[in-house]
């Protein structure tokens, strides 16, 4: 399947939730979509297309959070990265652990840095903070503020 | 000065903890245990196990898990132990001085004896370093004649 084949596949089945696309370079493809078509896509992706789920990266981006979806279509050397805008308030999106057992670890991750929600994640334990860290702080939030009140943050000098 | 305290500061044995560091201080550390640098020549051995230490050596940027362990370690070592932190992230914690999961620098966990700063330190900083503290623990038992050898270690 060539690389038009797959753009033609994935604009032509999912028309009205993807929302942009951008077509950035020979090897990079950026689509924005509706979260609610996540699993949709991710199933046309990988199951479909046969291509790789290489991981997921989240960012907070004031406005949203926003979650990429990067699968790597290796006979093409083609890179789609998905990308889902979630409310700030309460970011919820579905969880792909489903669909491959890859999107736990990830999932569990950017469930504790930025608070993202999986709808459907099995096993939503913390995976990476220490157990002392409370439950309502996401580290990785642009409005983060220090919690701690033993903190020391500054050198040892004036 | 004692008997025991000569002896050992003629052949002071290391313990090396990693508290989170980038491997960089770690590498310039085991750069000065190898024949190049060759600190064996002063009798310092690496042990395998706090409770065969007199030194204990830590790098890194002490993060909240690794807090815990190093306070835990040396409340282990046998006393006198003396505290060398190597490089900047375990003095101050270098650039990771705001980062969420580097509350506290390591001072604040366990008493430091010597601060050997670099980003990484050379061999010879690291030698110098220990060449200091081991004229400091002379001197401290000068002036600390009578006292408990734990009160002189951290004079």
């Amino acid at each position: 399947m060539t690389r038009d084949q797959v753009l033609q596949e994935l604009t032509g089945r999912f028309s009205e939730a993807i929302l942009a696309l951008w077509d950035v370079s020979p090897k990079r493809v950026y689509v924005d979509i509706d979260p609610a078509a996540l699993v949709g896509v991710s199933t046309l992706l990988f199951r479909e297309l046969g291509a790789r789920f290489c991981t997921a990266s989240g960012v907070d981006t004031r406005s949203a959070v926003e979650i990429l979806y990067h699968y790597i279509l290796e006979p093409i050397n083609l890179m789609v990265s998905v990308r889902v805008s979630l409310d700030r308030k309460a970011p919820l999106v579905d969880s792909l652990t489903g669909l491959f057992a890859a999107a736990d670890f990830i999932e569990r991750e950017i469930h504790e840095l930025l608070g993202v929600n999986f709808r459907g994640h099995e096993t939503p334990r913390r995976l990476l903070l220490p157990e002392q860290w409370p439950d309502d702080v996401q580290p990785l939030r642009r409005d983060y503020a220090e919690w701690d009140p033993n903190a020391v943050r500054d050198r040892g000098v004036r | 000065m004692s008997f025991r305290l000569n002896a050992l500061l003629r052949s002071p044995w290391l313990f090396h903890l990693s508290t989170g560091s980038c491997n960089n201080c770690d590498i310039e550390v085991l750069d000065c245990l190898t024949p190049r640098f060759d600190v064996e020549r002063f009798g310092m051995v690496l042990t395998g196990s706090i409770k065969h230490a007199d030194v204990l050596l830590v790098t890194g940027s002490c993060n909240r898990q690794s807090a815990e362990r190093l306070r835990r370690l040396y409340e282990q070592a046998p006393k006198p132990c003396v505290v060398v932190a190597i490089g900047e992230c375990s003095l101050s914690r270098g650039m990771f001085v705001e980062s969420y999961n580097c509350p506290v620098p390591i001072d604040h966990v366990v008493p430091v004896d010597v601060y050997i700063p670099g980003c990484p330190p050379k061999p010879e900083a690291v030698i110098a370093g220990v060449v200091k503290l081991m004229a400091k623990v002379r001197e401290a038992t000068k002036k600390g004649r009578g006292k408990a050898p734990e009160e002189v270690a951290t004079a």
